[in-house]
Parts: C-alpha cells; structure tokens; sequence
C-alpha cells in the first residue's frame, strides 16, 4: 500500500504522528507533501485571524528550534507516544522523514499542477490528508483508493468546523469519522465512525480535542491495515440531503459547551467516587 | 419607506423628479451651511477606506467578543434618544453633510416598541419617556381615514399603507404598555382602514402602495395587522378581521417564493433589491407566521434565512443587495438588513432550537458592534450607518434611525435569549453508548 501525507506544515505534530503511525503499521510513506510554515500569504491570513501577539508567538515556536529532550515541547502530549524516538522527540515531519526514509516536499499550493504531477510520481494508493487546503477534484482523483481524511465528529450528523463542541451543544455522541474526501464538505464514504468513550474524562474544549486527534490518528492506522488487508470498506453517508454543515463557534457557545463538558467530568468523578 | 429615500420618492412624477434635485442640491450644499461638519466627514472616509483595505475577514471573524452587547445597546439607546426631535419624532438619520433630518413618522412608530424593550431591559426611564413623547407626536398625524402619512415629516401629507402598518406596531405596544384608550381608537383606526385597502389577493397596490404596485415586503403590514388582532382579542371582537387580513397576505407573499428560497414581488422600480427588504420580507412573514401559527410559513423563511446564513457564514458578509435566486449582487454591506438578519435568525433559534441561527446571529452582532463608533459628535456616536462603508449606495453617507433600531432589537433579543438558554442546566454527555 503506497501512502502519501498532506500536511499543513512540515511542523504539523498531526502530520508528524500520522506518518510515524503508519510507518510503525509497515507502511512506510512514499512521500509527503506539505505547504510552507511561513508564507506570506498564511502570515496574513493567521494576523487577521489570531492578532499580532499570537501570530508573533506562532512565528517563534516556527522559526525558533526547540531544544534539550524536546519532551515539554510536544503540544498535544497525546501524541507524544508516537512522537517519541530513541533520541527525543521529532521536532519535524523531515526529521521523522529521515529515519523512516521517505521524502518530504513542499509546496505553495497542494491544488497547483505542479503538486499533482509531483504526487502522480509518488503513485499513491491512498492520500492521508491531515491538513492544507482545500481539495479540488484533480487532486481527488490522483490516488487509487481516495483521499482519507479524519473528522473530529460522527458523520452524517456533524459536519464541517467545531464539531466536538457542536456535538457537545446537540445531544450528539463525541467521537470521530474516517472517511474518503469529496467535492463536498465531510460528505464522502465513511470507513470507520468510533464514539469516544473519554470525552467524560476531558478536562476541557482543547484537551478534547487533543485526545480525539491523537484517537483519529490511532484509528487512521486500524484503517489503513483493514483497506489493506480488504477488512474494511466504505459506506456512502445517508441524509446526504439533509443539511448538517456546521460552522465555527461563537465563543460564548464555546463556553456553554465547555460547561457541558465539565458537568459531565464532574459526574463521572462523582460516579467513581460513589462506585 | 425606511430605505429608499424616505419623504419624497413616495410622490410620484414631477413632483418627485423636483424633489430628488431638490435634495441633491440639499445634500450637496451641506457642508457649506455646516463646515463643523466636514472633519466628522473626513475621518470617517478615511476610516473607511482604510478597514476595507486592510481587514482581512477570515473563518475566525467574530468569533471573539469585543464590546459587550449592553454597552453596545447603550450606544444605540443614546443615539436614538440623541434623534428624538422636540415635536417627539424620531430623526430618520443624521446626514455628514446636512446634520439631522426632520422627524419621520414611519420609523417613530416602530422604533416605540424598541424603546420599550429596552427600558424593560435595561430599567432605563428615560426609554419609556421618549416611547410615549413618540406616541403622543404620531397619534397628532393620523388622517381622519385612521391612515398615516408617508415621508419626512413637514412634506406633502399622502397616505401611506406601509408607514401605516409601521406606526399601527407601535399603536399595538404603546397601547399595551399604557393601556390608554385613544391609543387603541387610533390603531383599531389605523387597521380598519388598511384592511378597506387590502386587495383581493391580499396584497396592497394602488394609492397608497409605494411606486402604485404591490410589494412582498409589505409582510410588515401584515404582521402589524397579525398583533393588532392579538390585542383586540384582549378586549372585543371588532369583527373586521385583522388577523385574516394578515393571513391573506401571508398567502400572497408565500406565492412569490421560489425553490431557491427567493422571494419575489420587491418591486422597487429603479432600485436593487437591497438586503434591508428582502430581510424585511422575511421579518414580516415570520413574525406573522408565529403569531398565526402559521408552521408553513415558518419553515418557508427558515429556508431562505439559511440561504443567507451559509453565504454570512462562507464569506463573513452578505451583500447590500442580491440579485433574484442570491446570485450575486452588490458589493458592500447594508447594515441595518444584516441587523435584521440576526433578528430573523435569532427568532429562528428560538422557534426551531437550531443553534446554528443562534451561533449566527451572535456573530453578525459581533460584525455590527465592531463598526459602531463609540466615540464622536452627536449623530455620530452610536449610530449605525446605512451602508459599510459609509459611500455604499444604501443611504450613503448617513446614519440611519432604523438602523439603529434594528440592531436594538438584535441585541435585544440576543440578550433575551442567551439568558435563557444559559439557565437551562446542561445534561450530561450522551457519548459512551
């Protein structure tokens, strides 16, 4: 099974740890394709959307190289399993690139004719998309099986951005969907769809949302081994008609879901006090 | 008519071709009879110019609370109470180039029952003072018809059925608040002789109607008629039908609705079909839909309230003004139907419990706060303009008192409802099956 990663940045710890956990598995990426950490054009984009100080700490922990065991700098530490090597922890896609021997490029635009000629070279079976942009047909088309992507919410009911939160908000179980990508937003086959039984235990929005990448990165390696192995295959998404896009959170819905959330937490500590 | 021009476009041919030049000369020898103007004026295209240039609207875009919705509301409250001119009318708007304009009756009348929620909201008196001065000035215009007259005030008295429906809102509120017998006499006046006027089909065209011709977005009517009959329920049966007269309209207003969501039937000869009626549209037949009961016609605007909430969402915009089927439009911002939007959007929430309405509405008055000035002279401060930025063609240049009032009834109702969803206890999760 050839595999090719996209990734948003060469830093992506998503994309560093989706790689590595495939490679552990026996399949060894035949490349990855990632945009570059700092453009002008993200600078701007991020400046707009974070505001000069978290766009200027966003630009120190990019360009800055982090030192000593590399351990406290891992910023999901439940990645941080996957992450680790026998000399610390991989501060970069190249880096993990470099141990398990396969190459890294980046590029402006994972959309451009130069990128799909690149990937058409690596011949991939499957795409694992961790991050970048959005993904036009001609792109979608280039794999033999699809392009894998994970969504952070079951599908169909929730689709789009926020999804833990939204799920949270709607009564709807959290947990996370591995799916084929298509034209559409989170509307392709799904292959696997797994309730997370520890969202209760979550501390908060972010450590949700850190424990369900590094879920969806485990999950993603069950996938991989089942398409090759012909164990799993994919279902096409009912309510297709249905409208269940789901946009960014206000933060006082934000808020309200993480009242949510910690009600729950507090009520599974209480339940194992009790038992 | 809030929007297009106010007083004179509601006279037709000569007189209205006289009135327009005569305004453009107004407006262009403004700042020569007002040179304390012009820095005011300057800065704000200056401003303007250079957010447009360098704001970058992104996924993220109002996400975050900048200004707290009271201290927002506070601003709008001064501005309108800022407009209130000493015969008790509402300003329209406060031009940069000519100041103040004279009291307009259409929007003193719907802007009463803003002014009432607000002083329930916020204990503030001085709310519910300006709500009755208004009252008692519009109760002195009323034509021994029971219409009232369109246009600026001071201008040739014609009677108008859209002003009409507007004043009759704030006739129903004001007589709710006061309980005042001659304020019910004028609404029940009011509503009689709008249902004399309603057409077969249930639209209104002909004298009265704007441009002759019959408009969709006279759902206002509609709903002013649709809480007339709820309040004279309370007392007796006057045995008009003002609730059924609504309804008829509701019918004729829901037969010009297309597949895409669109409805037809705006019909402003010589102008787009700016956001501010299509939400006006919508606004009407909703609130007229959920006093009837009326569930198909409430699933109707819930599904070009979405068309519009995917665009907002999208593109972290909505256009001043859309072609028919929302493809494409004009490109720059009517502020006063994005507030309206996010009353639509909130009453949505509230009749579906579909949070993303909710989740919308929150950002869209993120989006209108920011462009609030807080600062600034009297006319100025507090005030939202007719378009961002201020040289859009919906009323350029000017600071609008519907606009003012419709973001009042967002935040409003924002306040209203994030209250009470917040005191409803949160469940536990329901993952882990």
């Amino acid at each position: 099974m050839r595999i090719v990663v996209l990734c948003s940045s060469v830093h992506s710890e998503t994309a560093c740890a989706m790689a590595v956990r495939v490679a552990e598995l026996g399949y060894v990426p035949a490349g990855a394709l990632a945009l570059p950490t700092l453009d002008r054009g993200t600078l701007r984009r991020k400046l707009g959307q974070w505001g000069l100080r978290d766009v200027a700490r966003y630009a120190r922990a990019k360009l800055i190289p982090r030192h000593g065991d590399g351990q406290a700098r891992v910023i999901n530490h439940y990645l941080q399993p996957l992450l680790k090597h026998a000399d610390g922890v991989f501060r970069s896609l190249r880096e993990a690139a470099a141990l398990y021997g396969f190459p890294v490029a980046v590029c402006k635009d994972q959309n451009a004719p130069d990128s799909i000629a690149h990937l058409k070279e690596w011949s991939p079976d499957l795409i694992i998309f961790t991050g970048g942009n959005i993904l036009r047909k001609q792109l979608l088309d280039v794999p033999r099986l699809g392009v894998l992507n994970v969504h952070l919410g079951l599908l169909p009911e929730i689709r789009g951005m926020s999804s833990p939160e939204w799920s949270l908000l709607n009564h709807v179980p959290v947990g996370i969907t591995v799916h084929y990508m298509d034209a559409g937003i989170d509307t392709g086959p799904v292959l696997q769809r797994c309730e997370f039984p520890e969202a209760a235990r979550c501390e908060s929005l972010s450590d949700l949302r850190n424990r369900l990448v590094a879920f969806g990165v485990e999950k993603v390696g069950e996938v991989v081994a089942g398409l090759d192995h012909g164990t799993i295959s994919a279902t096409q998404q009912s309510d297709l008609d249905k409208d269940n896009q789901f946009f960014v959170m206000h933060e006082w819905l934000q808020a309200r879901a993480a009242e949510r959330l910690t009600k729950s937490r507090l009520a599974t500590l209480a339940g194992t006090v009790n038992g | 008519m809030t929007g297009s021009g106010a007083a004179s476009r509601d006279n037709g041919g000569d007189n209205g071709m006289k009135g327009q030049i005569a305004r453009a000369l107004t407006e262009a020898t403004g700042l020569l009879r007002g040179p304390q103007r012009v820095v005011p004026l300057i800065r704000k295209l200056v401003s303007d110019k250079l957010r447009i240039a360098f704001e970058q609207r992104h996924l993220y875009s109002y996400t975050t609370t900048r200004r707290a919705s009271g201290d927002a509301l506070n601003l709008l409250l001064r501005w309108i109470l800022d407009a209130q001119r000493p015969d008790g009318g509402i300003a329209a708007y406060y031009s940069l180039l000519t100041g103040y304009s004279e009291s307009y009756p259409e929007v003193t009348g719907y802007i009463v029952p803003t002014l009432f929620d607000i002083a329930r909201a916020a204990g503030d008196d001085g709310a519910a003072v300006a709500a009755k001065r208004a009252t008692r000035w519009l109760l002195s215009l009323q034509m021994p018809t029971g219409a009232f007259p369109g246009g600026l005030h001071g201008g040739e008295a014609q009677p108008s059925v859209f002003n009409t429906g507007q004043i009759l809102q704030g006739l129903v509120r004001a007589h709710r608040e006061t309980n005042r017998p001659e304020i019910l006499q004028a609404a029940v006046a009011a509503g009689n002789w709008l249902v004399n006027r309603q057409q077969a089909d249930g639209s209104w065209a002909g004298p009265g109607a704007y441009q002759d011709v019959a408009h969709t977005y006279y759902s206002m009517v509609a709903w002013a008629l649709a809480e007339l009959s709820e309040r004279t329920a309370d007392h007796h049966d006057h045995g008009v039908g003002y609730g059924r007269a609504a309804e008829r309209n509701l019918d004729w207003v829901l037969s010009h609705v297309r597949p895409s969501g669109w409805i037809d039937g705006i019909n402003l000869r010589g102008h787009p079909n700016y956001l501010h009626f299509i939400a006006y549209a919508l606004q009407g037949v909703l609130e007229c839909a959920i006093l009837r009961r009326r569930s198909d016609a409430i699933q109707v605007v819930a599904k070009s309230a979405w068309v519009l909430l995917r665009k907002f969402e999208t593109n972290k915009w909505l256009l001043g003004a859309y072609e028919p089927d929302f493809k494409g439009g004009r490109r720059f911002t009517c502020l006063t139907g994005n507030a309206q939007m996010s009353c639509v959007w909130l009453r949505l929430f509230e009749v579906t419990d579909d949070l993303r309405y909710l989740n919308a509405a929150l950002k869209m008055n993120e989006m209108l706060k920011q462009l609030i000035p807080a600062r600034g002279r009297r006319g100025i401060a507090g005030g939202v303009s007719g378009s961002y930025p201020v040289w859009g063609r919906y009323q350029p240049l000017r600071y609008i008192s519907w606009g003012c009032k419709f973001f009042a009834d967002a935040l409003l109702l924002e306040q209203r409802l994030t209250r009470s969803f917040a005191a409803s206890a949160p469940e536990a999760l329901p993952c882990a099956s």
